[in-house]
């Protein structure tokens, strides 16, 4: 019965052109990104990366001089950052060199902390509000089928399309760049694992991972941070009646989360928001988080309650309600 | 299943229906039986508490207080099996529009688990079948009526609900819907529930008609009896005066208005008058029964809102 009621879910999905959008947008920016990459690789040719690099570390420290000892976020993660780079000079490794999978490791991680879930809050915003607008759901619950049965097949068809989206953005993101960039490098060390203690860089924990290896490790953080989002679109579809307030609300908390977290670090009740702990490529890539005490299990467990919650929510609204003209 | 249904002696009870909402009562204590194979016409004007009752009775709101029984089982602790002999359509008939008609179909046939042959049924049933692969949102407000309906008869439930079912269908549209509706309750045992405001339509499709108002049932019963429920004949004769004399004499309770003749008289005692009148001498034009319809019955009951 289950699986009859998921056909139903991605027919009407597909009807939709949700997912036609999401492709779209996808491709293009992309095809974008792609160009203005290759771009890079034409000029990277003449270029000495070693010395741009060393300057780039340069003018880090030289601003981390300006400030003292202080011990901001921010000075913290411009320390870390110092020395993730100070990493790479040291084993003569060029982090910047644009290659078709490098582009795929990097686009979980730029994609990853609002294109995604923009696009996964377009797929789910509106997968119970629409059929409120559209006055369908007075047929859609008139049927043998108990009402928590539909809401699981909304949010699997919803977990189905976030996975796909996610999916089919990392092959375009190969496919694309490998017209213009090289293609090989799947093999190509990566270093992990980066993390900022008390005492300062902690080059201990770094772990060499070939490319390939950390490529999925990251697309695994970010396909569990897109089925979280999911369920919190679930909730907002759930929650309002119109389509459109649904949708803009989820916009509203991505964007509007992400710069809190960049305007006001040390207010720091801002780590237990979900938006906080979205980037989890970023974080498991040596980023450090916004917010002190942020380890990667507490962003993933932060995550796991903000969607368990939301279901909880959800289903409890949705089972019991009335549902007027 | 069927077996099991075909011994129930009703299809549907409303038992004691109550909705409140925040201070206000929108519908009170509201009770009825539909039995099998026959047609029930849901009267009331608008905000009456009509469109609420429906809403309980297929399981969209929860009534405060009262239960609602389809085929035997308990909407609330039996949802499916009681869904399951239910077919309706609510409000307007609003299907997927970006999907076809047979998607749409499709879409329902798989709810219900039903074969795929049924689609075919149906369409043919309301004459839908040539438009079924176009998509809905091209279709007149009349053929999204009759897709409506066209889903609604999946899996050949033993209970029609239909709010409005003429609206947006042109007389000839209308008569096709109460011809389809009358074959379906003679021929297959179908119990339907019509709301309506067309109280000639109710009139003529229904065979018992409930009132509703102001949240409350005011009258319950059988179309026909409730619309001969007072007698009346109208007479016009060549002599009012000596009518009226021969009427007194006998009497015989009557008006006089405009040179006809109101009587207050049962069908089976108007031979007799007839015969007095016409041994005394008054010529009759015409004798003809007053038949109340629906409209005045509703204005008597009601107080003089209309109907909505």
């Amino acid at each position: 019965m289950l699986i009859s009621l998921i056909r139903n879910e991605t027919l009407k999905l597909i009807r939709r052109k949700r997912f036609a959008v999401v492709m779209g947008i996808l491709f293009a920016i992309v095809t974008i990104v792609t160009y203005s990459q290759h771009r890079l690789l034409l000029q990277q040719q003449r270029r000495e990366w070693r010395v741009q690099l060393q300057q780039r570390v340069a003018n880090m420290q030289n601003q981390l001089r300006r400030v003292g000892r202080t011990d901001s976020s921010w000075a913290r993660s411009l320390r870390a950052e110092v020395s993730r780079l100070q990493f790479y000079l040291d084993h003569d490794i060029d982090p910047e060199r644009p290659t078709a999978p490098l582009f795929v490791r990097r686009f979980v991680n730029v994609a990853g902390f609002l294109l995604l879930p923009l696009l996964v809050g377009i797929l789910g915003s509106d997968i119970v509000s629409a059929e409120n607008a559209e006055g369908t759901d007075k047929l859609l619950l008139t049927r043998p089928v108990r009402r928590w049965k539909i809401l699981t097949s909304k949010l699997v068809t919803l977990w189905m399309f976030a996975t796909l989206t996610l999916a089919c953005g990392g092959l375009m993101a190969f496919v694309i760049p490998a017209a213009l960039l090289p293609a090989r490098g799947w093999q190509a060390p990566t270093f992990t694992g980066f993390q900022l203690s008390d005492t300062g860089f902690n080059a201990e924990a770094v772990r060499q991972l070939p490319l390939w290896k950390d490529t999925l490790i990251a697309f695994g953080l970010e396909w569990f941070a897109l089925l979280c989002v999911a369920a919190i679109a679930l909730l907002l579809s759930v929650l309002f009646k119109s389509s459109a307030a649904s949708i803009g609300t989820m916009l509203a908390s991505l964007i509007g989360g992400t710069i809190l977290t960049r305007i006001s670090p040390d207010w720091t009740a801002g780590k237990y928001l979900f938006v906080s702990a979205l980037p989890l490529a970023d974080y498991y890539s040596g980023e450090p988080p916004p917010y002190d005490g942020m380890s990667m299990m507490f962003c993933i467990a932060l995550l796991g309650l903000w969607a368990a919650g939301a279901l909880a929510v959800s289903y409890a609204i949705f089972i019991r309600r009335d549902v007027f003209g | 299943m069927t077996q099991a249904n075909a011994v129930e002696p009703v299809a549907l009870v409303a038992d004691r229906l109550t909705k409140v909402i925040g201070e206000r009562v929108i519908v009170d204590n509201v009770s009825f039986q539909l039995r099998h194979g026959e047609v029930f016409g849901f009267l009331g004007p608008n905000g009456a508490g009509k469109t609420t009752t429906i809403r309980m009775l297929v399981g969209l709101i929860r009534p405060t207080f009262g239960r609602v029984t389809v085929c035997g089982h308990d909407l609330r602790r039996d949802f499916e099996a009681a869904m399951r002999c239910i077919g309706c359509i609510v409000e307007n008939p609003d299907l997927y529009r970006f999907m076809t008609g047979r998607e749409n179909l499709e879409h329902f046939a798989r709810m219900l688990g039903v074969a795929r042959t049924e689609i075919e049924r149906v369409a043919e049933l309301v004459a839908l079948e040539h438009r079924l692969d176009q998509r809905v949102g091209t279709y007149s407000l009349g053929m999204r009526q009759r897709l409506g309906i066209a889903q609604a008869l999946l899996g050949d439930p033993q209970l029609l609900i239909l709010d409005e079912p003429a609206n947006g269908l042109d007389p000839a549209g209308i008569r096709e819907i109460r011809t389809l509706l009358r074959r379906l309750a003679a021929e297959r045992d179908m119990s339907v529930f019509v709301s309506s405001h067309l109280l000639g339509e109710v009139e003529l499709m229904c065979d018992r008609v409930a009132i509703i108002h102001k949240g409350k049932i005011l009258k319950e019963g059988d179309v026909h009896e409730l619309i001969s429920s007072r007698r009346e004949m109208e007479l016009r004769v060549d002599d009012v005066d000596k009518a009226s004399l021969v009427l007194a004499a006998k009497n015989v309770v009557h008006t006089v208005d405009d040179g006809v003749i109101d009587v207050a008289i049962d069908e089976a005692d108007a031979p007799p008058l007839v015969a007095e009148l016409v041994r005394n001498g008054v010529a009759i034009f015409h004798a003809q029964r007053k038949v109340h319809t629906l409209e005045e019955l509703f204005l008597e009951t009601t107080g003089g809102e209309t109907v909505g």
